[in-house]
């Protein structure tokens, strides 16, 4: 303790290195002294406040904006108040520009009577709205095109499990001599894999220099965060350092030049370069190849590593309006049609937010996928905070009701309700409980096998359990038991309940172990 | 200096508990004016040497150098936390939750870092480590909410759009920083009459509370599994103060109800329950929001009058369901349901409560045995029940309530469906002979087995 270096702080690093949970041992433990740097200094030095200074610098604007003699409530002033803080502010929306945009959600809130109902502490402020407007009405002229491009199948559908209603779509207008063709035969599956080399190879991706230090420097940033994120999204993000964050937002969006169409999926590792990214029309065009493509050649490898880009594209310039929308429905629907739940849940992900912004799409039909899902999964956490984002509304469609009420049937053992479920699934719901419907078949059997006795009509099972003939019934039985659980009386052939019962006890138990999150295709 | 005099007589007398209170943000009743005239003492430049002096000085108080400067680099971060707090509080322009936030993070630092190496704060003074990390804690929400009013544009390198994971930026910052207090308490190698290891369960209990927050429960079967491959090291768990225990066990019973392990659930509830003081009444409302669906599950048992009569809010939110449970009342029991569903699923009870639909059936269709009556007496044999009973007679139970519009038929094969579950379930003894339309129930007094019937 007499030394000159406080031994506190000689060996400051020893007690932390031991890594729990999600500290990353490598760094040092004092990550958020780096935060520290970011702040402005003069915040620091901050004189005492006086006693008196009940001054409010950022309440002046508030009177000038909406008209006077009304009563607001308070959250409207906070709102209002929050247009105006400094570090709100926009650079490219002028103050005169905000403020009247200010003035129309007010008086538009007043007019409807929605001083009360909207929630103020999330509406997006308006130089923020009017940003987005401009992304839409600049970048995507003819936005209304694609409010409906993503609609549900007609329930007239032949198949009781529908083909995503890509494939099943009128093929869109002629793109003739495609300057795609030449490149098809490349999009392959080991083109997603990024090894150095092939880097050189596509045209999109970014020149030599991305090699260079400082690209190394931003990406080993990038992944300080990785051993820190929560949840199950996986996403690293670099949340623990606002320097690094705000870095970022001075960057802004980036504006795409690319005008390619076909642009193979590469993982970021530096900050993307206009050239390689191709702006809004440019990927709607995209989006009508790919689906045409979809339809055509069903190459589901090379689809989901092309709506992958698509996807990247549209984060790193900022796009969040209807169009990334229909881009993320229809990638999750064609991944569920491919059962690849890894895609299709980071997909679900992200709609999720995105339905949360109210940018349209179809909330419902996926709100119902997500329920479904969860059953799968058998994830009771997510299913709760789902359970939880159903509104009163939404439990009028029949999608989401569906899917509840499925959910509840399973929960109560109704096999009977269940398997009546099953038969009619709305929209591609079906792929999700074909995942599913073995495993409950199981189950059910396991009922059964105890609750009838000596023996029941194998007819009786291919009706309550939603078989498509004795004969899949009775497949599936020998499958799973033992070839003397079917015995033949009378014409009829009949499961031998008391023989069967363990069997099937043990085949319910294998089949319910907890689902891992599949890994993708 | 106020603030000063009283951590040496917190340190004096070696008070945890003192201490911590000298760390805490806020002004108290006795002294509204504690943290303005503490901010007013001094100045940025003074800061370090007027720290110095006033803290150690005066009374005989023995503080060993590293300790010493160890307590005037906490109280330096301190004192700019409290000039962001008072300037949030007087609404000056800078003010923000934000800045709070970032200046009891150094708060924190500070404090982690005097109890590094052996010659660190000695273990006495966890509670301010509680403190701390409570505040921590508080504050990071409190700058979350900010930071979400604000909305925000960050999108950083990632593919996708990942709004969702900002949420909570500040508040997952606390708790790698509260896991590290957890390391620290954890790690500990002093013998145990001196060891940190004593602030494990109170500082895993803020960790498990702010987990909740974040929706990140199972982060928290890390902390557990660190717990248990140190058990060995730590005292029993009863030495350990009450109320860490209570909180410990509390949360240990919610993680496994989250996962529908009810009866270790209901192990740990239970053991919550019976410890919890008596007038800790929003805890004891808390424990029982989930020990009552773990009975319902566990052992059919419903809550009595007696038990919910202090809790209104329990006692309107458990009333009516368990009313139309104990009735066999199906209709009741579906519109209790739907009418506590927000509730329910709000406060993730929902799917165990569902669960009580099978012992509200089982009512109903124990009633339909009794309503059976007796078969015909053979000479002198004490009476016994009919246990031949049609599936149509459950049939016609199950109508009881419905309109006779919207469910005149009642799908005989979903009767045998509730039957056969029930049966599966052991909620009911026999066996259903199908081609007869027959339920044939178990003799002596065993068909509905723990009813009596």
């Amino acid at each position: 303790m007499n030394s000159s270096v406080p031994p506190w702080r000689a060996t400051a690093s020893a007690p932390t290195s031991t890594p729990v949970a999600f500290q990353p041992s490598a760094t040092p433990a004092y990550i958020p002294v780096q935060a520290r740097r970011s702040l402005p200094t003069h915040k620091t030095t901050y004189p005492p406040s006086t006693g008196s200074s009940s001054t409010q610098p950022t309440m002046p604007p508030v009177a000038e904006a909406p008209r006077p003699r009304m009563e607001f409530p308070p959250a409207v002033r906070l709102y209002v108040q929050r247009c105006f803080a400094p570090e709100n502010q926009v650079a490219s929306v002028s103050h005169p520009e905000m403020q009247e945009k200010l003035r129309q959600v007010i008086t538009d809130a007043a007019e409807n009577n929605k001083l009360h109902i909207i929630d103020w502490e999330r509406l997006a402020l308006p130089q923020v709205m009017i940003q987005n407007e401009r992304n839409r009405v600049l970048a995507n002229p003819n936005v209304s095109n694609w409010g409906m491009s993503g609609q549900t199948p007609s329930p007239s559908d032949a198949s009781r499990k529908r083909k995503s209603t890509e494939s099943s779509q009128q093929q869109q207008s002629g793109q003739d001599s495609p300057p795609w063709k030449k490149a098809n035969n490349r999009n392959r599956f080991e083109d997603r894999v990024t090894h150095p080399s092939t880097g050189k190879k596509s045209r999109m991706t970014l020149d030599d220099s991305s090699k260079s230090k400082a690209n190394l420097e931003m990406r080993r940033k990038r992944f300080e965060g990785a051993g820190v994120s929560y949840g199950t999204s996986g996403t690293s993000s670099p949340v623990d350092s606002p320097s690094s964050r705000s870095v970022d937002q001075d960057q802004g969006p980036v504006v795409g030049r690319c005008q390619t169409l076909e642009k193979n999926y590469f993982r970021l590792t530096s900050a993307p370069n206009p050239d390689t990214v191709r702006p809004l029309p440019v990927l709607q065009k995209a989006l009508d190849l790919l689906k045409k493509k979809w339809k055509q050649e069903g190459n589901y490898t090379y689809i989901c590593d092309q709506f992958k880009s698509l996807r990247q594209d549209l984060t790193v310039q900022h796009i969040r309006n209807e169009f990334t929308v229909v881009v993320y429905e229809i990638h999750a629907r064609i991944a569920l049609e491919k059962g690849d739940l890894g895609e299709y849940n980071q997909c679900q992900t992200q709609l999720r937010v995105l339905y949360q912004q109210k940018l349209g799409g179809h909330p419902t039909e996926f709100k119902a996928y997500r329920i479904l899902y969860f059953i799968y999964t058998r994830n009771w956490t997510a299913m709760n905070d789902a359970l939880a984002d159903v509104t009163a509304e939404d439990k009028k469609t029949s999608a989401v009701k569906h899917a509840l009420d499925v959910r509840s049937a399973l929960a109560l053992g109704n096999y009977h309700r269940f398997f009546q479920l099953y038969l009619d699934t709305p929209n591609m719901g079906a792929y999700l409980m074909d995942m599913f419907v073995d495993r409950e078949r199981l189950t059910a059997l396991a009922s059964i096998c105890r609750a009838y006795k000596p023996d029941v009509n194998i007819r009786f099972i291919t009706e309550e359990l939603g078989f498509e003939s004795d004969e899949q019934t009775a497949r599936f039985i020998l499958d799973h038991s033992a070839e003397d659980t079917l015995e033949e009386k009378n014409g009829t052939v009949r499961l031998l309940t008391g023989k069967a019962g363990s069997l099937f006890e043990q085949a319910k138990a294998e089949a319910h172990r907890v689902v891992d999150i599949k890994g993708q295709i | 200096m106020q603030l000063a005099n009283e951590f040496r007589d917190a340190y004096s007398i070696a008070s945890g508990p003192d201490l911590a209170a000298v760390l805490t943000p806020i002004a108290t009743s006795n002294d509204p004016d504690r943290l303005r005239s503490f901010y007013q003492y001094t100045n940025i430049q003074y800061l370090t040497k007027d720290l110095q002096s006033n803290l150690f000085h005066g009374k005989n108080l023995k503080v060993p150098k590293a300790e010493q400067s160890a307590w005037v680099d906490i109280f330096a971060a301190y004192w700019e936390a409290v000039g962001e707090v008072l300037k949030c509080e007087g609404q000056h322009p800078g003010a923000s939750a934000t800045a709070i936030f970032t200046a009891w993070k150094k708060v924190a630092n500070a404090l982690i870092k005097g109890y590094a190496g052996s010659n660190g704060l000695p273990a006495w003074t966890l509670p301010c480590l509680y403190t701390v990390g409570k505040f921590l804690r508080t504050f990071a929400i409190k700058a979350d909410l900010e930071v979400a009013a604000q909305g925000s544009s960050g999108f950083g390198f990632q593919d996708d759009l990942a709004v969702d994971v900002e949420k909570n930026a500040n508040l997952e910052e606390a708790a790698r920083i509260i896991n590290r207090m957890f390391t620290l308490c954890l790690s500990d190698r002093a013998p145990i009459e001196e060891s940190r290891k004593w602030g494990i369960y109170e500082t895993t209990n803020l960790l498990f509370k702010t987990y909740f927050k974040i929706n990140s429960v199972g982060l928290t079967k890390n902390l557990l599994r660190a717990i248990n491959a140190q058990s060995h090291e730590l005292p029993p768990l009863d030495a350990f103060p009450k109320s860490h225990v209570v909180t410990f066990e509390y949360y240990l019973g919610v993680i496994h109800f989250l996962d529908e392990h009810y009866t270790q659930a209901e192990e740990h509830l239970t053991t919550a329950w019976r410890m919890c003081h008596r007038d800790a009444y929003k805890n004891r409302e808390l424990i029982l929001t989930y020990l009552i669906p773990c009975h319902l599950v566990t052992t059919h048992t419903l809550p009595s009058n007696q038990l919910l009569a202090p809790f209104p809010r329990l006692e309107q939110l458990f009333r009516p369901l368990s009313n139309c449970i104990r009735k066999g009342d199906l209709v009741g029991f579906d519109q209790a349901m739907s009418a506590g569903e927000a509730e329910f699923v709000k406060r993730r009870i929902y799917l165990p409560l569902e669960r009580g639909r099978d012992i509200a059936l089982r009512n109903l269709f124990r009633k339909v045995f009794i309503a059976g009556g007796f078969e015909e007496p053979k000479d002198g044999q004490p009476p016994i029940r009919r246990t031949r009973v049609p599936v149509a007679e459950f049939a016609a139970a199950l109508r009881i309530g419905t309109h006779a519009t919207s469910r005149t038929r009642v799908d005989i094969d979903e009767v045998e469906c509730l039957l056969a579950n029930l049966i599966y379930k052991g909620l009911m003894k026999g066996y259903i002979a199908r081609e007869r339309g027959m339920v044939v129930l178990s003799k002596n007094n065993t068909a509905f087995p723990g009813t009596g019937v």
